[in-house]
């Protein structure tokens, strides 16, 4: 691994080189499955939309989390990524060069820059194999990786790199624990010298106690080799520590991107805000989490998804909103009427003035897919403070506009006046390539009306 | 659904009352065959389970925290046996039991939920058949009463549907609906006592908080008793009344719960609690490392001399200031050559640890 001089990856990176610092990109990525039916003659019934356009950016030496339930389809697009699924839309550009159109020996080199390491340490390493040769496996691929008479010195140098001991290279899986085997999986993921790693939820096979190890070894690897990662987990605590841009995924969708103080400090998505609020606080005297944000159930089904904005059937938010409204009864699928019916687009919240998360040149405008973004990232600080209705918010909310927002957004629950969309505010920064068009005006919904009582 | 409980299951012995012993476990020791001669896999381990509350068996892998809860219900493997110790219910001690008496009460009386539920279903059998198999084999409920039991059963752990659930097979529950299936089939009898055996390491963060948030609910109501085995700390916080720490097969440490977090009393807590990613403490360690508990768990019969934790412990070279990392400066003597005791170091807690009291006056000044 020598070769690179590892660029560093402090925020002193060269400025104003947004396109040559992004290593790994994703534009409007879609990957679904055909649902069949049948055992002899099947038939396509439906489509599971695993991934439906998300767009994302890696830079160098910078760490991208990817959080979000099981089905959210983020370790789909990890597969993706590295390329053992190929996706049904969208593009995958490694420095800047979509992966689709390249020759195949291209393909390969630049997929030679993408590797990944796999959850589960148990399954993902193969019994019969001795660690030595599962690390040197990817020389039989990637032929010119290192020279045939140095590989025996390169998976030494490897085992070495990942804080195992060398001379345990004729050992097998099975004789180390959960730990070392993941370090097995790091060590064969760097043999071909990648520059992207692709972690699809690393950690979460281990003990509390072994995970801050792995972390940190991923971390010091970065230092040394000057390795991106796309980090995916299920759990934001672990994210925190780890990532400098965090994503989160809901059924296939990026609902919020940010640096990582914007989507910890002030979760503009109802759905990060549950997130936050299931990960266990070690501390017995800290009060309970709030019930209501906490998630019921299972995500729905990614071949059905929820109309309107795909969360709103488990929203805290959009109950809340609908019963302060009285738009309908207290039942769980009574949310306002602009949640059943539209989609929210994932739209930058042009927050950055706050000095929240300034990440240097280039950073990821935090942005959110939500209709009430802002009440979002005021309740669900807040947890036990009541939702503020029009007559509560006059007395002057915490500085900026919620007042306005509120009324506007009322409005349109009730399903009127909804001419002129908020998608983006005046001075915003326009949306990010990938980040499709607001609509102009939502369409007036028989449903909607009938659903008023 | 209690009076159904009551019309096909005999109720446990007497009614729980909270603060009742249900469960006694005193000095358990297993053993393992090896190639090598036996292996000490549990080693003079007690503990006490009440009525109403919930004690957290918490280690690393290979600690015996799962070893010894098989032991109590009579499922360790055929390499395997108890070579000391009682586990004492309602005074009966199980261990003593014949085999078919230990089985007969554990499951009815004592109940075990396991961490792989995927594993532990059985791929083709219905659910609301594996729910109720306990069921039919010892009370002989007929078919209809044990499925109208199994329907309520389900909405006992609030799986949805549960009328039309209960006819589907594992394989169409995700993760964590399995696991509230594996739980109310634990539930199936009424149990006196629940054995959770990481009832959530599988699962997402969100579907764990719901999980716990069920069982929390759940041995309220019913005034049970619950052994959460676990080796995550940031989980036992919100759930756990008292707390068990083991290590290489020992308990180490055993103190109410908020003590124990505001004060470990061993190093190997304190080093536990610290590893604990937090997400409410902001940017804490942000661009710095983690705090880890160096090195790993010594293998199974190959425990250092002295205090088995002393390669790992900060403690064990510096004093409780614990200034120099593990792994470097000269361990203290004592750390070496004596194994410390389980002592009492404050009412309702123990420690096993020669330097317990400077780690807790060091933590209170």
């Amino acid at each position: 691994m020598p070769e690179t001089a590892a660029p560093d990856t402090t925020p002193g990176n060269p400025p104003g080189t947004v396109p040559d610092d992004v290593v790994l990109e994703v534009r409007d990525l879609a990957k679904s499955y055909p649902v069949r039916r049948g055992v002899v003659l099947k038939r396509t019934v439906g489509q599971v939309q695993a991934v439906d356009g998300v767009s994302l950016a890696l830079r160098r030496g910078r760490t991208l989390g990817l959080v979000g339930e099981s089905g959210s389809g983020k370790s789909t697009l990890a597969r993706v990524l590295v390329g053992i699924e190929k996706p049904t839309r969208g593009q995958v550009l490694v420095d800047g060069e979509d992966v689709s159109t390249m020759s195949r020996a291209a393909r390969r080199e630049l997929r030679r820059n993408v590797q990944m390491v796999f959850q589960d340490p148990y399954t993902s390493l193969n019994p019969r194999m001795s660690v030595g040769e599962i690390v040197a496996e990817p020389f039989r691929i990637h032929r010119d990786a290192v020279p045939a008479g140095g590989r025996r010195r390169a998976v030494a140098e490897l085992l070495e790199l990942v804080g195992l001991d060398p001379d345990h290279a004729h050992r097998y899986p099975h004789q180390f624990s959960g730990g070392q085997r993941q370090r097995v999986g790091i060590a064969r993921a760097l043999a071909v010298k990648p520059r992207v790693l692709v972690c699809d939820e690393p950690v979460s096979a281990l003990d509390v106690s072994v995970q801050g190890q792995v972390i940190n070894l991923l971390e010091d690897l970065q230092d040394e080799l000057g390795l991106s990662y796309l980090f995916i987990a299920h759990d934001l605590a672990v994210v925190q520590h780890i990532a400098d841009e965090v994503a989160v995924m809901y059924l296939g969708r990026v609902v919020e991107e940010g640096d990582r103080p914007a989507a910890y400090g002030a979760a503009h998505h109802p759905y990060t805000g549950a997130l936050l609020s299931a990960v266990p606080v070690p501390d017995p005297g800290a009060p309970p989490a709030d019930a209501d944000l906490l998630l019921e159930g299972d995500p729905p089904s990614p071949a059905d998804p929820p109309s309107g904005c795909r969360f709103h059937t488990r929203c805290w938010l959009a109950r809340r909103l609908a019963a302060e409204e009285g738009v309908a009864g207290d039942g769980p699928d009574d949310v306002p009427a602009r949640c059943r019916t539209e989609d929210p687009v994932l739209v930058p919240l042009g927050r950055h003035d706050d000095g929240a998360g300034d990440g240097g040149a280039g950073a990821l405008p935090h942005a959110a897919a939500c209709h009430f973004a802002r009440l979002a990232a005021e309740l669900g600080g807040r947890p036990t403070a009541p939702v503020a209705t029009g007559p509560v918010l006059t007395d002057g909310g915490p500085g900026h506009d919620i007042d306005h927002d509120i009324d506007h957004d009322a409005a349109a629950a009730r399903g009127r006046d909804v001419g002129q969309g908020r998608a983006v505010e005046p001075g915003e920064p326009a949306p990010r390539a990938g980040v499709r068009p607001v609509p102009e005006t939502v369409p007036d919904s028989p449903v909607l009306e009938s659903r008023e009582r | 659904m209690t009076d159904m409980t009551e019309t096909l299951i005999t109720p446990a012995d007497a009614a729980r009352t909270a603060g009742d012993v249900l469960l006694e476990v005193e000095d358990l020791a297993v053993e393992f065959r090896s190639d090598g001669g036996a292996v000490r896999a549990v080693d003079g381990l007690s503990y006490r389970v009440e009525a109403g509350r919930t004690l957290a068996l918490v280690g690393e892998s290979g600690c015996g925290k799962s070893v010894s809860s098989l032991a109590v219900m009579g499922l360790l493997p055929p390499t395997a046996r108890v070579v000391g110790g009682t586990a004492r219910y309602r005074g009966t001690d199980l261990l003593a039991l014949s085999p078919t008496k230990h089985r007969a009460h554990c499951g009815t009386h004592v109940a075990m939920v396991f961490q792989d539920a995927l594993a532990a279903l059985n791929p083709v059998h219905t659910v609301g058949y594996q729910l109720t198999e306990s069921l039919r084999a010892r009370t002989g409920a007929s078919r209809r009463e044990a499925r109208r039991r199994a329907v309520e059963l389900l909405d006992l752990v609030k799986v949805p549907n549960a009328a039309q659930r209960v006819d589907e097979y594992p394989h169409q529950f995700s993760g964590g609906m399995r696991q509230r299936v594996m739980i109310a089939s634990a539930l199936a009898l009424d149990p006196d006592v629940l054995i959770a055996d990481e009832p959530t390491t599988a699962l997402d963060v969100t579907v764990q908080a719901q999980v716990l948030r069920l069982l929390a609910e759940i041995q309220a109501e019913r005034q049970m008793g619950l052994v959460l085995i676990t080796h995550d700390l940031g989980v036992v916080a919100g759930v756990a009344d008292d707390v068990t720490v083991m290590y290489a097969g020992r308990a180490v440490e055993h103190a109410p719960v908020r003590d124990l977090y505001a004060a470990p009393a061993h190093p190997y807590t304190r080093a536990l609690l610290r590893s604990v990613p937090r997400i409410d403490v902001v940017d804490e360690h942000a661009g710095g490392r983690l705090p880890v508990v160096p090195g790993r768990p010594p293998a199974p019969g190959s425990a250092p001399s002295g205090c088995s934790f002393h390669p790992r412990c900060d403690v064990a070279r510096t004093g409780a200031s614990g200034a120099v990392p593990a792994g470097e400066g000269a361990v203290r003597d004592v750390c070496r050559t004596v194994e410390p005791p389980l002592d009492d170091v404050a009412p309702g807690r123990s420690s096993a640890c020669h330097f317990a009291a400077e780690l807790l006056g060091g933590a209170r000044a």
